[in-house]
C-alpha cells in the first residue's frame, strides 16, 4: 500500500507548473466547449483524445478530467444567458437562471452557478478520494466469479437506469457486447468478426468508434435541428452594481448547495443515471424544501445553486465505480477508460496495486482542476458570455473537420475514416431511435474484461453452477441481477398498462 | 399524438433482422472457431445477438399492439424533403472522405469547412475565409510539428 510520503509526492507532482498548465488547458477548453450550445462533454472528450496521444499518461488523463469538469461548469453560462443548456444536464439551470438573467441580474446568476459548481465538484472529488480507495482495496480481493457477476449486474443496471426503454437499453448493450468481442480470441487466437481486416485484429479501434458515434453523429443531429432553431438571443452582461453577488446572498444558497451535492454524489455513484437526473432531482428537492417554492422558476438563486451543485457533483462521483471496480458509469467515464487503454493502463482496482502514485496524482489533479475551474470561471465571465454568441453553423463545420482530422492525424488512414463514418451512421441511429448510448459504450468497453472473467470462471468451475453457492458475493450479484430484470420488466409492463388505460379513457 | 410506437416498431424490426443475420450468418461464418477449455470464441457474441433478438422482438410486438389499439397505420410515408435534409450531411461528409483519401487533408479542409458554411447560409466572405483558414492552419502546424519530432 502507498505510504504517506508517496501521497505527498503525488500532490507535489499535481502542483508542478507543467501539471497545472495541462489541467488549466483542459479546464479552459472544457469551459469554452461547455459554453457553446450543442457541443457537449462527450463530444469534447472524443475530439480531445487524439490531442492526448503524445502526452504522458498522467498528463493525458489530467487534461481530459479538466476538460470534463470545465464543460460541466461552462454549460451553465449558455443556460443562464441563452436559455439553451450547453449540456442536457444544465436544462434545470435554465429554469431559474434565465429568468434571473432576464430580470437584469445575469452576473449574479452566473456567479451563483459558478460557486455552486465549484463547491459541488470539490466536495464530490473529496468523497471520491475517500470512498474509491477502500472500495478498490476490497475489490482487489474479488475473483473472476465476483467480477463477472458484478459486471453483468452493472450492465443490466445501466440499461435500466440510463433512461428510455429498458428493452432498447438491453439491445444497445447487446450491440456493445458483440462489437467488444471483435478481434483475436485471447484463448484460441481465432479471428473474430474481423472480415479479413488486419486493422480489426486488436478489436474495433476505440478512437474512430467514439468520434463517429459521439461527435460526428451528434453534429449530424445538430444539423438536423439547426434549420428549426436558427435564432436565439443572448443576454449581455452589464455593469450594474446591483448585479453583483453579495456574501449574504451567497451564504443563503450554501445549505442548498450542500444538500444538492449530496444528491449529485449519490446519483453519480450509481452507474448509468447521469447528471441530468441528478440536477433535476436536486432542483425538485430544493423546491420542495424551500419556504417559498412559488419563487422557483422565476429567478430564485437556490434553483440555480441546486441544479449546478448536483450537476457538477455527479461527474467526480461517477468515477467511484470506475476507480473502485473498473466499471465506467457514464459516457465520460467510459471515454476515460478508452484514454487509459490507449496509454496502456488498466483502470479499476488494479490501479491501486499497479500504479498507486498515478492514482493519487490524478486525485490531486482533480482537486487542482476544481480550484482552477473557479479561477477560470470567475475571471473569464465576460469572455465566456461572448462565446455564447458563436453561431452554431460555424461550430458544426469546424467540429466535423476536427472529427476527420483527429482520425487522419492518428494515422488510421482510409480504414479509420470509413470506420468513423460507419459509426456516425450507427450513432445517429442510436440517438434518433432513442437507444441507450451509454449502455452501448459501457458494454463495448467492459466486454473484454467480462469475457476474460467469464472464461476464467467457466474453466475454474468446470461448468458447475453450484460453485456459486461457495461464492456469496457472486451469488448475491446474480440474485440482484435477476431481481433487477424482474423489477424493470414489471415496471415497464405497468407503465404500458397505464398508457393503455389512459388511451382507452381518451 | 407521439410517433414513438411507430419508430419503435420499425427500429425493433430492423434490429431484429440484424440479430437474425448475426445469428444465422455473420457469427457462424466470421465469429471464429477452435478448441477452447473455457468459452468458445463465438459464445459471448452469440449471447449478445440472442439478447438483441429477444429485446427487439418484444419491442416490435409491443409497439405493433400499441399502434393497433390507437388505430394508427404501421406505415407512414416519410416526407421526402425531411429525408433529404437528414441525408445530405452524410453524403457531404462521405464525399469529402473520398477526397481525403486522394488528397492531403490540409488541401481539402478549407473546401470542407467553407462549403458547409455556404450550404448552411453563411454569406459573409470574411467569416467563411477565417473559419476555413484558422483550423486548416492549426492542422498544418500540428502536422508539421509531428513530422519534425518524427511521430508521423
Amino acid at each position: 500500500m502507498i505510504g504517506f510520503d508517496a501521497i505527498l509526492n503525488s500532490f507535489a507532482a499535481a502542483l508542478h507548473y507543467e501539471s497545472i498548465a495541462i489541467i488549466l488547458g483542459g479546464v479552459l477548453l472544457g469551459y469554452i466547449v461547455g459554453v457553446i450550445p450543442g457541443l457537449n462533454r462527450a463530444v469534447a472528450i472524443a475530439i480531445a483524445i487524439p490531442l492526448t496521444f503524445y502526452m504522458s499518461a498522467y498528463a493525458a488523463i489530467a487534461f481530459l478530467i479538466g476538460l470534463s469538469k470545465g464543460t460541466a461548469a461552462g454549460s451553465a453560462v449558455s443556460a443562464i444567458l441563452l436559455n439553451t443548456p450547453g449540456e442536457p444536464s444544465s436544462a434545470a439551470t435554465c429554469l431559474d437562471g434565465y429568468p434571473m438573467a432576464s430580470s437584469g441580474k445575469p452576473r449574479k446568476a452566473l456567479k451563483v452557478g459558478l460557486l455552486a459548481s465549484v463547491i459541488g465538484d470539490l466536495l464530490a472529488t473529496l468523497l471520491l478520494i475517500a470512498v474509491a480507495i477502500p472500495f478498490a482495496s476490497v475489490a482487489l480481493k474479488f475473483g473472476p466469479y465476483e467480477l463477472a457477476a458484478i459486471l453483468i449486474f452493472a450492465l443490466v443496471f445501466i440499461a435500466g437506469m440510463a433512461g428510455g426503454s429498458f428493452l432498447k437499453g438491453l439491445a444497445a448493450g447487446g450491440m456493445g457486447v458483440i462489437l467488444g468481442t471483435v478481434g483475436l480470441d485471447p484463448e484460441t487466437g481465432a479471428m473474430r468478426l474481423t472480415f479479413g481486416f488486419a486493422e480489426l485484429m486488436e478489436g474495433v479501434p476505440i478512437l474512430p468508434l467514439v468520434i463517429g458515434t459521439l461527435a460526428l453523429a451528434e453534429m449530424f443531429v445538430q444539423l438536423d435541428e439547426y434549420r428549426r432553431n436558427k435564432d436565439a438571443s443572448v443576454i449581455k452582461l452589464g455593469k450594474n452594481a446591483d448585479d453583483d453577488l453579495s456574501y449574504q446572498e451567497f451564504k443563503g444558497t450554501l445549505p442548498t448547495i450542500f444538500k444538492s451535492t449530496g444528491v449529485g454524489a449519490f446519483v453519480g455513484a450509481l452507474p448509468g443515471l447521469g447528471p441530468s437526473v441528478g440536477a433535476f432531482m436536486a432542483y425538485g428537492l430544493a423546491k420542495r424544501s424551500a419556504k417559498d417554492p412559488d419563487s422557483f422558476g422565476k429567478g430564485n438563486p437556490n434553483g440555480i445553486a441546486a441544479a449546478e451543485a448536483s450537476d457538477n457533483a455527479v461527474i467526480p462521483a461517477s468515477y467511484i465505480p470506475l476507480f473502485g471496480l473498473g466499471i465506467p458509469g457514464s459516457v465520460s467515464a467510459a471515454l476515460l477508460v478508452g484514454a487509459f487503454m490507449i496509454h496502456g493502463i488498466q483502470v479499476g482496482p488494479l490501479m491501486l496495486r499497479d500504479h498507486p502514485e498515478m492514482l493519487f496524482t490524478l486525485f490531486s489533479g482533480m482537486i487542482v482542476a476544481s480550484l482552477l475551474m473557479l479561477a477560470v470561471g470567475w475571471y473569464g465571465l465576460r469572455i465566456f458570455a461572448r462565446v455564447t454568441s458563436v453561431p452554431p453553423h460555424i461550430v458544426i463545420s469546424v467540429v466535423i473537420f476536427l472529427c476527420l482530422a483527429g482520425i487522419q492525424v492518428q494515422g488510421y488512414g482510409t480504414f479509420g475514416l470509413v470506420t468513423v463514418f460507419v459509426f456516425a451512421i450507427f450513432g445517429y441511429f442510436l440517438k434518433k431511435f432513442d437507444y441507450s448510448f451509454v449502455t452501448f459504450l459501457v458494454a463495448f468497453i467492459v466486454t473484454p474484461m467480462l469475457e476474460m472473467n467469464l472464461r476464467q470462471s467457466v474453466i475454474l468451475s468446470g461448468g458447475e453452477f453450484s460453485i456459486l453457492l461457495e461464492r456469496p458475493i457472486a451469488l448475491a450479484f446474480v440474485v440482484f441481477t435477476v431481481l433487477m430484470v424482474l423489477h424493470l420488466g414489471w415496471t415497464s409492463y405497468r407503465r404500458w398498462m397505464q398508457a393503455r388505460h389512459k388511451a382507452k379513457q381518451v | 399524438m407521439t410517433d414513438m410506437p411507430r419508430k419503435n416498431f420499425w427500429s425493433g424490426l430492423g434490429v431484429a433482422a440484424l440479430a437474425v443475420m448475426l445469428l444465422t450468418w455473420i457469427i457462424p461464418t466470421y465469429g471464429g472457431s477452435g478448441f477452447a477449455f473455457g468459452m468458445q470464441p463465438q459464445r459471448l457474441a452469440t449471447l449478445g445477438a440472442w439478447l438483441i433478438l429477444g429485446c427487439s422482438i418484444v419491442l416490435t410486438v409491443v409497439s405493433a399492439i400499441a399502434l393497433k389499439r390507437r388505430g394508427e397505420s404501421i406505415v407512414a410515408t416519410p416526407d421526402l424533403g425531411h429525408l433529404w435534409h437528414q441525408a445530405w450531411p452524410f453524403l457531404y461528409v462521405l464525399g469529402f472522405i473520398v477526397l481525403i483519401d486522394r488528397f492531403p487533408l490540409t488541401w481539402v479542409a478549407p473546401l470542407l469547412i467553407g462549403g458547409l458554411l455556404l450550404l448552411l447560409g453563411e454569406r459573409r466572405w470574411y467569416v467563411v475565409v477565417l473559419t476555413a483558414a484558422i483550423p486548416t492552419a492549426g492542422l498544418y502546424g500540428l502536422t508539421a510539428h509531428l513530422m519534425r519530432i518524427g511521430v508521423v
